[in-house]
């Protein structure tokens, strides 16, 4: 675009002129260039610089004349420059009074001024400035006579009075509203005005005196006709009329159109020059005003419009190259105006309506595209160009005739510009001489450089767009135009990204060509590798599945993708490795050649693009081996390149050094290679080493490794020549997968391993195992363990085969079920949260190793256990115990494992380990119950149980001031004997509340409770405190296991029970029969019932007595009394046993009628044993 | 005229490419398949921006070049096609239908073709009856399309 002159890239702008008074000169014209829309003024100081102006020439309307051109080349810059729409003389009010000779100038000058713009139409304007002071003082008449003379409206004539210089200045400067200011201002605003008035009038009338013409037909050729359609688009254009400027705009490249076919004013080439220039300035101006308003999608269908118009017209062959770059320079000035007027978001506008053809496509919106079509031109110009020069010799670069060629007073239109006798003369070229030029001119630039820069825009808004394929495209024909210029360097740098693409999506031509000229850039770059590398990478390139394209031509340097043309890469790429051929590039002599000093080494990993020139799979043949023990490893190798490589040498690496062999070619003298092999290294030797096309070759071998742990393959080197070294990553064939280039192929698969099962899961890394352990682990285990005691377990280790070096123990307590041996969700290492703990570990070293505490490594914790083992010789065995308690019961799972070195000096490699585990149950020694019971034949009657709803809730109720017994029973509940040694019960409260006997009590000697037996002791208690909820205490048994199995840890266990409160309340009523124990038969006896009241109240109290044929009774049978508050009533029978034995007395029920509650004494509470006679045994008192 | 015929997989690899020209310039037309990648790509991640007719299989005319016209097709399965013609001034609503039907008989073709049971789906189509096959087709239209 910038080649285009000023004038037409920018709107027009409407012209004034000032003459004299050059002091007001300045503050005019800036305040003239600010407003909006702004107007140009030419300043001129003195009257005599009138001339400026170019006088109108006489009409040439001769049509017998034939015009020489379409368009003036200097005729809009004339109209916006030189010739003004407005002519301001301006006076000052001492030039109105001064004397008549000085008048007499002035009128003079006036004269001048209208002689020089007349016949132009151009607008004439008086401005009088005056000062302030005496403003007034100007004679009317003067000024009338002045206007008179100059023929000039009284609103032409503006009276200027810049005396406030400073607000006037700032008015100007702040460009704010005029208003404000005085009125200066409002002077100027008003210059500003009529300025633009008569501007506009100016442009109007000449645009109409022009459509008049056009619209009268009054024209005679069609040339003239686009020339006045061009000159009202231009004027309309000054008046701002974008509409109509556009409309003539297009007439004007309408006529042009159809003057394509008939014009025969100038020889042929020469006329199709003009015609292009025309219309590429019509089209640019078109695309501006379309662009600009916004109309993106009708200045792309125009554009479109214009391009396949021209493309076609190429005209004569010999300047064929001037209609490319002709069409090449559409493209790119499009493209720039696309670029610098496009907001983007108003792209996708849609107006279709006035679009009838079909839509531009969303490429079209972009500038990339463009930029991309007008390098393309540019290209096929520098062909066009560089053809035209190898056909005609004879242009040399200073050539006479071609030198004198300028451009002529027309647009597109050139000229031999003739010194002749002080004058120039333009003489008209013929097509020879004007072809000649436009070699001559064409050959003075470098095309490359601007193609390059034409790309790079459109490769960088390609990229920014995520066309990255559009992008590498640009970039394909970028490097190549790099090539074309020998920058080696840039050029492979762009092919490199560029295949990187093609390589990924798998377009084979496209990446054998840039591959070819990747080629030819490492040699000329002098690159032995990367030659080596890009035509091993050619050579092993997929075949073009056989279509008619893998043969085509024009795949650059490399050419054309055959089978043959690989097998020639091929050859020359081992030529070269082998040192046999010279790299040898045209333009530097710097010769690269292959030798001991410059060896080639090749790396080619996972991601190279070399895999398919050589493909390392590694297999082991098992997943683990023991240490020591072969195992077998196959090494398989493809290569796709099309002829057969014969390897010399391949040597196999793993990360464990030692392992590394070599497998050395049985067909070949190993002259030279020999240096590789390290001394004491293994070296196989295979009966030959040939990879073919796609085929496997597989070798298999044994291997040993001593050390456990992983021994993987890591590289396969494969030495071809005595120079030549390809480094590959082994790879497993588990997880091999195809570059993209050959996943898509069509190719036999073959399986690299012939086991399937191998070939599809094999690996190349084998896990070498541990030596097995000769040393036992014995874990004694002793039965359950019981909660509360300190549970002892011995660990002995033993050594059998292996002596023990720097060994350690390490013990896991773990629960069965999963899980940590804390109890859920509560706080870790808080010992009473803990259910099973390891509490101590205890060694019995041995008396005459005295080892540092220091090498005796101790750590515990509640779950786990490190202990250092001290060396053992073969056969000496160590043994250590465990202490873990349990909190509560559980079973554990008890892990040991002993890791050791069987050999003393390297304690770091190499340790064997053994494990052993246990499960342990950790049980409840023993069970505590307890109840209580009434003493004999006595019933107080509580009335909380009268109440109770459900007796299990209710914590269990005394008597107050009663006697209950209570009995404490302990089960057995392990599978061993238990020794009780003591039982107490600890108050909690203070003694007054209840008395307890008897406190503690000390077994003299242990009670032997055997596995499910009960022991049972009986306690009594007596409440004296009237509570309803009484503490009564804890019993504590203390007991240990009755046959210890380590008597020296023989400690007690105290296993306490806490006896559950109580409530205790007064009986309201207590019944207590008595009676005798026993009977004599026949002989009467008492039983009476006493009813003790303790209540405030009378009680009514029913009582009866069922008779019983055992006994003959006396007594109430039934009958109904009343106990006083705080006394007894005592119910008296005397019975007479009629039978023997143990016999049920008569049933005595009381009931109380207040509380309604009945007693019935229990069976075994109402039985007596009556004996036939009285014994002869005198019982004394007191022996019982 | 057909001068170009491109089948297209997932991972925007070539599957069947075949050129109708006799000149030298397969390779060009190579390249141009594969930018017009680029504007499915771009068509189908932006269906707001494009014509309603996103639903359809027959995407339209991709992108003008200099010399051709590039129009696209998208089957259910997402596989392209791509077609060059150099018939550039036939208004575009003859070229639709013209393509568009030209387009359901290559897509009949290819689906003939994939179901071979010898084909492996995903690689490259070999099969010299589809060849034919394509070749008439092509012959069709271009006798069509220049009466």
């Amino acid at each position: 675009m910038e080649e285009y002159p000023e004038e037409l890239r920018t709107p027009p702008v409407a012209l004034t002129c000032l003459v004299g008074c050059p002091e007001v000169h300045p503050l005019i014209t800036a305040y003239l260039h600010s407003q909006q829309p702004p107007i140009n003024a030419i300043a001129l100081p003195d009257f005599s610089n009138i001339p400026v102006i170019p006088p109108k020439k006489s009409p040439t309307d001769t049509p017998s004349a034939p015009l020489a051109g379409i368009i003036k080349r200097d005729w809009l810059s004339k109209h916006r420059t030189r010739i003004p729409a407005v002519l301001a003389a301006i006076f000052t009010s001492c030039d109105l009074s001064a004397d008549p000779a000085h008048w007499l100038q002035l009128c003079s000058h006036l004269d001048n001024l209208k002689a020089s713009i007349r016949g132009r139409n151009i607008k004439l304007v008086l401005l009088l400035v005056t000062n302030w002071d005496n403003k007034d003082d100007t004679s009317e008449e003067r000024i009338l006579a002045l206007r008179k003379r100059a023929e000039v409206d009284l609103k032409n004539l503006i009276i200027f009075v810049p005396d406030h210089e400073e607000e006037l200045q700032k008015s100007l400067n702040r460009q704010v509203p005029i208003e404000v200011f005085g009125l200066t201002s409002i002077i100027f605003l008003k210059v500003w005005t009529v300025f633009g008035e008569l501007a506009a009038t100016y442009y109007r009338d000449e645009g109409r005196r022009v459509r008049s013409r056009l619209e009268k037909k009054n024209y005679t050729s069609i040339e003239l006709y686009i020339r006045y359609c061009f000159k009202v688009a231009i004027y309309a254009e000054f008046r701002r009329d974008w509409l109509e400027a556009l409309k003539f705009y297009e007439d004007a490249y309408h006529g042009l159109r159809e003057m394509v076919g008939t014009s025969t004013r100038m020889p042929p080439i020469q006329r199709l020059v003009e015609i292009k220039a025309v219309a590429e300035q019509l089209h640019f101006k078109m695309s501006t005003l379309l662009l600009h308003g916004g109309k993106v999608l009708e200045a792309i269908m125009w554009f479109r419009q214009h391009t396949a118009n021209y493309r076609k017209l190429v005209g004569s062959p010999e300047v064929i190259f001037l209609h490319w770059e002709w069409l090449s320079r559409q493209y790119m000035v499009f493209a720039q105006l696309l670029e610098t007027s496009s907001p983007n978001d108003a792209l996708y506008v849609p107006s279709t309506a006035s679009v009838p053809e079909e839509k531009p496509t969303e490429w079209e919106f972009y500038p990339a595209y463009y930029y991309q079509l007008a390098a393309t031109y540019m290209k096929e110009k520098n062909t066009c160009l560089e053809f035209a020069l190898s056909m005609s010799v004879d242009v040399g670069p200073i050539d006479g005739s071609a030198e004198s060629v300028v451009a002529s007073a027309y647009l597109g239109q050139y000229s031999r510009l003739l010194e002749h006798e002080d004058t120039f003369i333009m003489q008209p070229l013929t097509d020879e001489e004007y072809a000649h030029y436009a070699l001559a001119e064409g050959k003075r630039f470098q095309d490359s450089f601007e193609i390059i820069a034409l790309l790079k825009k459109s490769f960088e808004a390609y990229s920014s767009s995520k066309a990255e394929r559009a992008a590498a495209y640009c970039g394909l024909q970028m490097a190549r135009e790099y090539f074309c210029l020998n920058d080696f360097s840039n050029a492979k740098q762009m092919f490199d990204s560029v295949a990187n693409l093609y390589r990924r999506e798998g377009w084979l031509l496209s990446l054998w060509e840039v591959l070819g000229y990747l080629r030819e850039c490492s040699k000329g770059m002098s690159s032995a590798k990367d030659f080596i590398e890009y035509s091993l990478e050619m050579a092993s390139l997929p075949e073009a599945t056989g279509s008619v394209e893998s043969f085509a031509n024009g795949c650059g340097p490399a050419g054309p993708a055959t089978h043959s043309e690989r097998e020639k890469i091929h050859k020359e790429a081992f030529e070269v490795s082998r040192g046999e051929l010279t790299l040898n590039s045209d333009e530097q002599n710097s010769a690269f050649k292959v030798n001991t000093d410059n060896p080639l080494y090749l790396e080619i990993d996972l991601i190279s693009p070399l895999r398919a020139t050589l493909i390392p799979l590694v297999a082991f043949h098992h997943p683990t081996v023991k240490p020591g023990a072969p195992s077998l490893i196959t090494i398989s190798l493809r290569s796709q390149l099309p002829i057969n490589v014969e390897i010399d040498q391949l040597e196999v690496q793993f990360n464990q050094s030692e392992c590394n062999f070599i497998i050395s070619n049985g067909q070949k003298p190993q002259t030279g290679l020999n240096s590789n092999i390290q001394p004491g290294h293994r070296v196989e030797t295979a009966p030959d080493l040939v990879l073919a096309t796609n085929k496997w070759l597989r070798l298999t071998y044994e291997i040993k490794s001593d050390l456990s742990g992983k021994l993987e393959c890591i590289y396969v080197i494969a030495r071809i020549g005595p120079n030549f070294t390809i480094c590959c990553r082994a790879e497993s064939p588990a997880s091999m997968n195809d570059s993209p280039l050959w996943k898509f192929e069509n190719l036999l698969e073959t399986i690299p391993i012939k086991d399937p099962g191998l070939a599809l899961s094999g690996q190349k890394a084998i896990q070498v195992e541990e030596p097995d352990p000769q040393v036992d682990l014995i874990l004694g285990s002793s039965g359950p363990a019981l909660v509360g005691e300190s549970f002892i377990l011995p660990v002995t280790v033993s050594s059998k085969g292996h002596a023990v070096h720097s060994g350690e123990l390490k013990i896991n307590l773990v629960d069965t079920r999963g899980g940590g041996l804390l109890s859920p969700r509560e706080e870790p290492f808080s010992s009473d949260n803990l259910h099973v703990e390891l509490v101590d570990m205890s060694c019995d070293t041995p008396g005459d190793q005295s080892e540092a505490p220091s090498d005796n490594i101790q750590k515990i914790q509640p779950s786990f256990g490190l202990i250092s083992v001290p060396s053992l010789g073969v056969g000496e065995s160590w043994s250590c115990k465990l202490k873990i308690k349990w909190n509560r019961p559980k079973p554990i799972m008890l892990y040991v494992s002993l890791g050791y070195s069987p050999q003393s000096d390297e304690p770091s490699l190499q340790k064997v380990h053994v494990h052993k585990s246990l499960q342990i149950e950790g049980k409840t020694a023993v069970a505590i119950n307890h109840w209580y019971m009434l003493p004999f034949r006595q019933d107080p009657l509580l009335l909380s149980k009268l109440k109770s709803v459900s007796e299990t809730d209710q914590a269990p109720s005394l008597a107050l001031n009663e006697k209950t017994m209570f009995i404490i029973s302990v089960k057995n509940c392990s599978e061993v004997p238990l020794k009780l040694l003591s039982m107490s019960i600890e108050t909690e409260e203070k003694s007054s509340a209840c008395t307890i006997q008897p406190q503690q009590e000390e077994f003299r000697e242990a009670v032997v409770n055997m596995p499910g037996e009960e022991f049972k002791k009986v306690f009594t208690i007596f409440p004296k405190v009237n509570s309803s909820k009484l503490k009564i205490g804890t019993v504590s048994l203390r007991w240990e296991r009755g046959e210890q199995p380590h008597s020296n840890t023989n400690a007690s266990q105290v296993t306490k029970h806490r006896l559950p409160d109580v409530s205790v309340e007064l009986p309201l009523l207590v019944v207590s029969s008595e009676c005798p124990p026993h009977a004599f038969l026949g002989s009467p006896f008492l039983y009476s019932v006493k009813i003790l009241n303790q209540t405030e109240m009378l009680q009514e109290i029913k009582c009866s007595i069922s008779d019983s044929q055992s006994f003959v009774l006396s007594g109430p049978h039934s009958d109904t009394m009343l106990v006083l508050p705080r006394s007894a009533q005592v119910l008296a029978y005397m019975l007479v046993p009629l039978g023997l034995g143990s016999l049920q007395l008569p049933r005595v029920s009381v009931t109380s009628v207040r509380y309604s509650a009945g007693l019935q004494p229990s069976t075994g509470s109402s039985l007596v044993f009556v004996y036939p006679a009285k014994p002869h045994i005198d019982l004394k008192p007191g022996d019982a | 005229m057909i001068v170009c015929l491109a089948v297209v997989g997932h991972e925007n690899n070539p599957l069947y490419i075949q050129s109708f020209t006799e000149s030298d310039d397969a390779l060009k037309l190579h390249h141009i398949v594969h930018c017009s990648l680029d504007v499915i790509d771009e068509r189908v991640n932006n269906p707001k921006k494009s014509s309603p007719t996103i639903n359809e299989a027959f995407l339209g005319l991709l992108y003008p070049t200099e010399n051709y016209k590039v129009y696209g097709y998208l089957t259910n399965t997402k596989v392209k096609f791509i077609l060059v013609t150099t018939d550039l001034d036939i208004r575009d609503a003859d070229v639709r239908n013209v393509s568009l039907l030209f387009f359901r008989k290559f897509h009949a073709a290819y689906v003939d073709a994939v179901s071979n049971p010898f084909h492996i789906p995903g690689k490259k189509i070999t099969s010299k009856t589809f060849r034919e096959r394509v070749s008439s087709i092509v012959k069709s239209f271009g006798l069509s399309s220049a009466s």
